[in-house]
């Protein structure tokens, strides 16, 4: 039926391939391939996928978007059994533990080598960058950081996926409630108002003191999601769940781990002090609120630049962007890979190796201010000169580069994903005040003994 | 209702006759033809239906990861099973959304039909087919409405609710207890109607000189419903209470297409039996402890079964 | 009883057995269908409406202009109407064959005398309380193993036969064929096959529609399963597309309820036309007395 359906497209798209391919590369022959794609959020952004199309006529990218944990946990692991699979699938940095354990479900890239097919892709779309043939991930290692790259390593050390870019994290927040509360607005001056994420939660407190009792009651806050300071904190240290023992799994070490204690009870302080709002991330309420000004503050991966634009356009001039409490976080990023029963790997590995490209990704960041995880741009121009004028022209591109840099490797381990929901399941009990902190925190240690055993 | 393919874990809505009689068979046909006509039955439930069954057994009695290692490991599912608080945890949500949802449940169906079965009734089968309705509906595309319905800021029930006097929104999703009520609603819309007909199908079969003599001795309306209906209905109320029993121990949709998730929320509060089953197969990818659990439900359903079966004996004998 | 025929005979005004039906019975009756039915209303006002006029207080509770923008929206995230065609063709086999299966063996088990005839009705009947959910980590297995990962025989293998298909039917044919019937049929010399499509399978024509419905719905109706093994959107069913369009970002409100109307809608015109018949449908199968 597939078929039936796509069957005119595909042939009108060889027909115009075929046109153009005899023009420009006359060797090339056009097979209409469809590479299908499974992701989520906004991974892979469909400006570029347009672009693809017009670079590859023959070739459809066929995009499936699922939820993380149905994606990455449920569905990976039924097609991987089934020997069965896309041709791309995108592994998001918490799975990225679990899926380095089986890299018998993956291509190695290692072994792929990039065709003539984006040699020319300039010429097509200017603004592309052209990718040499015969380019393995060993030969393009170099363009990545270590450390991301490293998430993409299989236990076999081949090379399970590439990554896509870097969540570094900051604060967003907006200059006008901060000015009605009495607070600075000017970038450098609220990034010292916070030197640590106890001054944060006081800052927070004071925010919430000038607020009405009207502001009050109909539930405004300081941050969104008190939740959320937890995950930054963590990715702040060296450290979470696993040490880096130098063996292919790590060593767990949730329950010893003094940072994991430490962002835990920060997170349980700021929950007590009210200084956020009841609102979910991503959730139409949130929605709302970022227009509404319900909340003064969000700690904003790199890539939800875009998502509040697009959500509360209305908005634009009154966000700013400034430093992170203790410096830079991470939060997020994720590989592509090449799942081993792929039907089109040739063809998927020219549209990774073009897609992840330097140039590509600093294009990215500009459109939908997704980070690049190239680190030869940190350095370039048009990156740390690069200001949102939505964000009130503050220089984006220079401030989450110089968190980025700051971040230090942390090592995520097999049941990094099934940890996390269980810490953040502990926190939600303590904010729905249905448990105390300590009584919660012993609850996540006798669920996590479960999750961790065989 | 128990009635399930055992692949398609939907809920099938025909119901069950109960007896089954001692059919005798015509002597004059060739029985052989009889295994003929099963065969094709036979076959394909054989290999889809219960070699599942039984390969879920022994999978039990295993650490079985779906991509990786599978090692024997006796008992140990069943002993970690059995001091699982979550499975526990999963245990107490069924039982508390089975008796939420069942017991009003009940009431208003019977009710409903007594309403249904009057003969002065106008637009009858418009207000049967209605009723209907609910019931062919999928659970995903209603949990979409209830979640909407039941939200906790813009939900038009905390409306309707504040109206009332409510101080504050209720949380249906975080909370437990609201939580669970919210279940039982949705499990109650679908099944209120299509239990209303089974009954008024029971309630059109009593006889009507019971009424008649009734009302000549002066019964009113109520008094015939107490004394004439509701005794007549004993055995389609234990029908209507086992198939629901059962399909309540295997509740999972609404809970799962509500709560969003498998692991049931951060307290767990929507995790029930089914849905701990899939999310330690196919969240956790811990299929031996799946299967193990699987074999804990069976039994569960097998015992509270029995009970039943047990209790309805004792009412029939008591009737004689 | 005496007193009965006494006050018969004394010639007491009769009481008319059947009262008028109260306002009471009525309201209740109202509002009953009206909650039946408010969700398909409300799915629709959602899917016709801007977020923000859902999320005013108290919100729009009138059908908005964007329905066919939501409609368009929907199409572009998924094949919907590859979706629709899938279920369709899924369930429209799935029914034709467990009526077909059920009918025969139902048939069996009702007029047939074999031997083990009873031991086989008993084990059928017994299976049915095994939760269905027990085999279900050993069919994906044999699915996968089979090849028949991601593509519909997944859906429609497994679901062929039934326990309570064959069950339902044993029962529909012992209640509605008299023995008398078939014995005199087979006096004449009908053979058990002849006996069988020209006598039996009228009969049972319109309980086999009704079963065959039950069938439909439940094919139509179930996500997980379909969730498990199909994972080209070309495959989709309309549950799994419908779940589909929650998995974005964002909580989008109107395209949610949009596809769950659309997905929704064809059963509701089915309903139209057959609602009577399944009605009659529950109404036979349910105990009598």
């Amino acid at each position: 039926m597939a078929k039936m359906w796509t069957a005119p497209r595909v042939l009108a798209v060889a027909a115009v391939a075929a046109l153009s391919v005899a023009t420009v590369t006359p060797a090339k022959a056009a097979d209409p391939v469809t590479i299908t794609i499974w992701t989520f959020g906004d991974v892979i952004q469909r400006n570029f996928v347009q672009e693809y199309k017009l670079l590859h006529p023959e070739i459809t990218l066929e995009i499936k978007k699922s939820d993380l944990d149905p994606l990455n946990g449920t569905n990976m692991v039924t097609a991987c059994t089934a020997h069965n699979g896309p041709d791309i699938a995108a592994v998001e940095v918490s799975y990225s533990g679990y899926w380095r354990s089986y890299p018998s479900c993956f291509q190695d890239l290692r072994q792929m080598k990039t065709s003539s097919a984006n040699a020319n892709a300039s010429s097509v779309v200017p603004a592309s960058s052209n990718i040499a043939a015969n380019l393995s991930a060993t030969s393009i290692k170099k363009d990545y950081l270590p450390w991301r790259w490293a998430q993409g390593v299989g236990y076999n050390d081949s090379v399970i996926g590439l990554p896509t870019d870097v969540g570094g994290l900051e604060v967003a927040y907006r200059t006008d409630l901060f000015k009605k509360a009495g607070l600075p607005t000017d970038r450098a001056k609220v990034g010292k108002l916070w030197p640590t994420w106890d001054k944060f939660i006081a800052v927070g407190k004071q925010y919430l003191g000038k607020l009405s009792a009207k502001d009050k009651k109909a539930g405004k806050g300081f941050i969104d999601n008190s939740g959320t300071i937890y995950a930054a904190m963590l990715n702040q240290g060296t450290s979470k769940y696993y040490l880096n023992d130098g063996t292919d799994t790590g060593k767990l070490i949730y329950d010893k781990n003094p940072a994991v204690k430490k962002a835990w009870d920060t997170t349980v302080t700021a929950l007590q002090a009210g200084i956020g709002t009841r609102i979910g991330q991503f959730s139409s309420d949130w929605n709302t609120g970022m227009s509404n000004g319900t909340f003064a503050t969000i700690l904003a991966p790199a890539w939800m630049m875009d998502y509040i634009k697009a959500q509360a356009p209305d908005t634009k001039g009154k966000w700013d962007i400034a430093d992170m409490p203790g410096g830079g976080g991470n939060q997020g990023g994720t590989q592509l890979t090449i799942p081993a029963a792929a039907k089109h790997k040739q063809e998927a590995w020219d549209f990774m190796a073009w897609y992840l490209a330097p140039a590509q990704q600093l294009r990215m960041f500009k459109t939908y201010g997704l980070f690049p995880s190239t680190p030869s741009l940190y350095t370039d121009p048009s990156l740390v000169g690069f200001k949102d004028p939505f964000f009130n022209n503050a220089p984006v591109g220079k401030i989450y580069a110089s968190g980025i840099v700051k971040l230090k490797p942390i090592f995520e381990g097999k049941l990094e994903r099934a940890i996390d929901t269980a810490f953040g399941a502990g926190l939600s009990r303590v904010a729905a005040k249905k448990m105390t902190s300590a009584k919660s925190w012993a609850q996540v240690m006798a669920d996590l003994k479960k999750v961790v055993s065989n | 209702m128990s009635a399930q393919t055992p692949t398609s874990p939907w809920r099938s809505k025909a119901p069950k006759p109960k007896k089954v009689k001692g059919v005798t068979g015509i002597a004059s046909l060739n029985g052989k033809w009889g295994y003929l006509f099963t065969a094709p039955f036979f076959v394909m439930f054989l290999i889809f239906g219960l070699a599942p069954i039984v390969y879920s057994t022994y999978i039990a009695f295993f650490h079985w990861d779906p991509l990786g290692d599978q090692t024997f490991n006796g008992l140990e599912n069943f002993t970690n099973l059995l001091q699982d608080d979550h499975f526990w945890n999963a245990l107490r949500n069924t039982l508390n959304i089975w008796a939420l949802s069942t017991f009003p449940q009940m009431a208003m169906s019977i009710g409903l039909a007594a309403v249904l079965r009057n003969k002065k009734l106008k637009f009858k089968t418009f207000w049967r087919t209605i009723l209907l309705v609910p019931n062919i509906t999928s659970v995903i595309a209603v949990a979409i409405v209830f979640g909407q319905l039941f939200g906790r800021d813009f939900g038009l029930i905390n409306l309707f609710l504040s109206y009332l006097g409510m101080p504050h929104h209720i949380d249906f999703i975080e909370e437990t207890i609201p939580g669970h009520i919210a279940i039982a609603t949705m499990i109650t819309w679908r099944w209120v109607g299509y239990n209303a007909l089974i009954f008024l199908a029971s309630m059109l079969a009593i006889p009507e000189d019971l009424y008649e003599s009734a009302s000549l001795d002066g019964a009113s309306a109520w008094q015939q419903f107490i004394y004439v209906t509701l005794p007549q209905l004993k055995n389609t109320i234990t029908f209507v209470l086992i198939v629901g029993t059962i399909g309540g121990l295997q509740v999972f949709a609404e809970p799962l297409t509500l709560g969003g998730t498998m692991d049931g929320g951060s307290t767990r509060q929507f995790s029930t039996l089914t849905l701990y089953l899939y999310e330690q197969a196919f969240i956790n990818n811990k299929w031996g402890y799946a299967a193990a659990v699987g074999i804990l439900i069976t039994f569960i359903v097998l015992i509270v079964s029995g009970i039943n079966f047990m209790i309805t004996r004792r009412l029939a004998s008591e009737e004689q | 009883m005496s007193q009965t025929v006494a006050n018969r005979v004394i010639g007491r005004r009769k009481v008319p057995r059947w009262q008028k039906v109260s306002p009471f019975g009525y309201f209740a009756l109202a509002l009953i269908s009206f909650i039946s039915v408010f969700p398909f209303y409300w799915m629709f006002v959602v899917a016709s409406n801007t977020t923000a006029e859902i999320s005013k207080s108290p919100p729009s509770l009138i059908p908005g202009p964007r329905f066919f923008i939501v409609v368009e929206h929907v199409l572009q995230v998924v094949p919907f109407g590859l979706a629709l065609w899938n279920t369709l063709l899924v369930g429209t086999v799935v029914a034709v064959a467990q009526v077909f299966f059920s009918a025969l063996a139902g048939f069996a088990f009702a007029k047939l005398h074999f031997k083990g005839r009873k031991f086989l009705i008993l084990f059928v009947i017994g299976t049915m309380m095994l939760p269905s959910q027990l085999g279900i980590i050993p069919l994906f297995m044999m699915i996968s193993q089979w090849g028949l990962f991601d593509t519909l025989y997944a859906l429609i293998v497994p679901a062929l036969v039934t326990a309570f298909g064959v069950f339902w039917m044993r029962q529909i044919i012992d209640a509605q064929i008299p023995n008398e019937l078939l014995e005199a049929a087979s006096i004449d010399g009908g053979s058990v096959l002849r006996i069988y499509w020209s006598i039996v399978l009228p009969v049972i024509r319109q309980s086999s529609f009704v079963l065959g419905l039950f069938s439909f719905l439940g094919i139509w109706n179930d996500f997980l399963w379909p969730g498990l093994v199909l994972s080209s959107p070309e495959h989709f069913t309309a549950q799994i597309a419908v779940q589909q369009l929650k998995a974005s970002y964002v909580i989008d409100y109107a395209l949610n309820m949009g596809g769950a109307f659309m997905a929704t809608s064809p059963l509701l015109i089915l309903f139209i036309f057959v609602g009577r018949r399944l009605v009659s449908g529950v109404m036979d199968g349910a105990v009598k007395g």
